[in-house]
């Protein structure tokens, strides 16, 4: 009885210890050189030791074309997440990559082409369409599954976290300098909680305009 | 001819007497205009079939929607002081079409456009103009730093208030581009341009009157710079070689030049007749482009023309405007 009891409570403390390491999360805040919150940023958080457990099964996510752009424009994926490319314009796109991290085309299509693409390797892959230059959209593959993209509000939380110590690093579209030099270590060992804030310094937006232009040539 | 009894003083005598056959010509002009007439509403009910119905689920609609004040600081292409006409002018222009993404490298935009202008003091420009664009692109590679080739036909059918300028136009171009970046891009072409006016009374015996029918070779360059997301610079230059009209008072000099002479009634003065010359006009133009939205920008432009003739003849003019573009 009192071996049974003790089982019972052990069993509690398990389960009870593993439900309070899993809560434990980062809030992270974003934003610019102006002190403006800033949107699209990908906030990653790697366990300190480097060992990221693989996913049960394979990921599914989708990057749609709306309007002539890309929906998200940002998408975060884990790596190895086959991403399928819907295009819900009534014309044809051509997407493109010539990112080292995943370098593909999808010849001119519409609807949803047969085959997804699998980013099998981390980094950012710049997303292109040939036929319409202005369109542009990022992929940003991690390594590690426990990442969040800010939203309007430059705010972003990484929840479910197992306790223990990580390196938190951002990227975004715009980043001056490399993700790297944005790293900054965070225990949750102990700490249920953490609050990290970056200012990053953003460069201007390349992106090939869309605006129409009035350009009549001169008459004789 | 009360045109040709002033301009004989003016111009030797040899060369000014009336045309015996003017009645006949404008007999036969008439019959030949009714012809081309019912021809061009033809061709231009044809056009607008092709756009409407061969639109498979692949072509993209645009619509293009231009209001614009311009300043022309001398319309009239004069040589001297005294004869320079500057003027103020409100434009419209709307286009219509579809482009075909033939394949993921090639591109053809079909167009059907509108177009008007009204002056504040000389009514006789004033022009409303209907026609069509043609243009296949070509693209050398994948994205959007690949080289293009491009070849262009526009052509259009311009009604003048002042009937000596109406008539029929088309320009042909070959360009090749490229986007270094995503903010730089730099195209140079060849173009080749032709005008019809077939309502130009002749005022000198032996020599046409038909002063807007022009013919042109040009060479250009175009460039656009992206300073951040809503601004962009952009830089032209072209330097053409033909004929060019230059409206001014009868002169020696002008006269030698021309191979063709009428009045010119757009000007609201008697003393100004239109010459056709030979010439070579270079333009350097700067455009500033604020993107007010993804489908909408303002619009700045200014372009400098030096034209050079036979007998030292010089025309100098600059033009400027502002326009507010809309791409529904």
């Amino acid at each position: 009885m009192r071996n049974s009891l003790r089982s019972v409570v052990l069993a509690w403390g398990a389960w009870a210890g593993a439900s309070f390491a899993q809560s434990a999360e980062i809030v992270a805040s974003v934003v610019d050189q102006q002190g403006r919150p800033v949107a699209d940023a990908v906030v990653v958080a790697v366990p300190a030791g480097g060992a990221v457990r693989a996913p049960a099964k394979a990921r599914e996510d989708v990057v749609d074309q709306v309007d002539k752009e890309f929906v998200p424009r940002v998408q975060v994926v884990l790596v190895g997440t086959s991403v399928s490319f819907p295009n819900n314009d009534n014309v044809r796109h051509q997407v493109y990559s010539f990112s080292p991290a995943k370098r593909f085309e999808l010849p001119l299509y519409a609807g949803v082409p047969a085959q997804p693409i699998v980013f099998d390797k981390p980094g950012v892959v710049v997303l292109g369409c040939n036929i319409h230059d202005w369109m542009v959209g990022f992929v940003y593959v991690s390594e590690s599954p426990y990442f969040a993209k800010t939203g309007p509000d430059g705010k972003a939380t990484l929840g479910d976290l197992p306790q223990r110590a990580y390196v938190v690093r951002v990227w975004h579209p715009q980043l001056e300098g490399p993700e790297d030099a944005t790293r900054k270590p965070v225990d949750l060992g102990r700490a249920r909680t953490a609050e990290l804030r970056w200012t990053l310094e953003l460069k201007p937006e390349a992106r090939v305009r869309r605006a129409p232009v009035s350009d009549r040539i001169g008459r004789y | 001819m009360r045109a040709c009894g002033r301009l004989a003083s003016k111009i030797p005598a040899a060369v000014s007497s009336n045309s015996p056959r003017s009645e006949a010509r404008a007999s036969w002009r008439h019959a030949i205009g009714s012809r081309r007439r019912s021809g061009r509403a033809a061709i231009a009910a044809s056009a607008i079939a092709l756009v409407a119905n061969a639109a498979p689920a692949s072509a993209e609609w645009l619509l293009d929607a231009n209001v614009e004040a311009l300043f022309d600081s001398n319309l009239t292409r004069a040589p001297s002081g005294p004869d320079v006409r500057p003027d103020w002018a409100v434009a419209l222009d709307a286009s219509v079409g579809q482009f075909f993404a033939l394949t993921g490298d090639d591109g053809l935009t079909v167009t059907l456009d509108l177009r008007g202008e009204a002056y504040d003091r000389y009514t006789g420009l004033n022009v409303a103009g209907v026609g069509g664009s043609m243009v296949y692109r070509h693209k050398l590679g994948l994205g959007w730093g690949a080289p293009w080739v491009a070849f262009v036909a526009t052509g259009s059918y311009d009604d003048y208030r002042a009937d000596v300028r109406t008539g029929a136009r088309f320009d042909l171009r070959a360009e090749v581009g490229r986007r270094f970046t995503e903010s730089f891009d730099a195209a140079v072409g060849v173009a080749y341009d032709r005008r019809f006016a077939p309502k130009g009374e002749p005022v000198v015996s032996g020599i046409s009157g038909k002063v807007f029918e022009l013919t042109g070779q040009s060479a250009y360059f175009r460039m656009g710079y992206a300073i951040d997301d809503a601004w962009l610079l952009g830089l032209s230059g072209s330097i053409r070689r033909g004929d060019v009209e230059s409206t001014s008072e009868a002169s020696l000099p002008v006269f030698l030049a021309s191979s063709a002479i009428a009045e010119d009634p757009a000007f609201n003065q008697d003393e100004l007749y239109a010459y056709r010359l030979r010439g070579t006009t270079s333009m350097l133009g700067a455009a500033l482009s604020w993107a007010l939205s993804d489908r909408s920008s303002l619009n700045f432009h200014y372009r400098y023309e030096l034209t050079h003739s036979p007998y030292d003849l010089e025309y100098r003019s600059y033009n400027t405007g502002v326009a507010f573009a809309y791409r529904f």
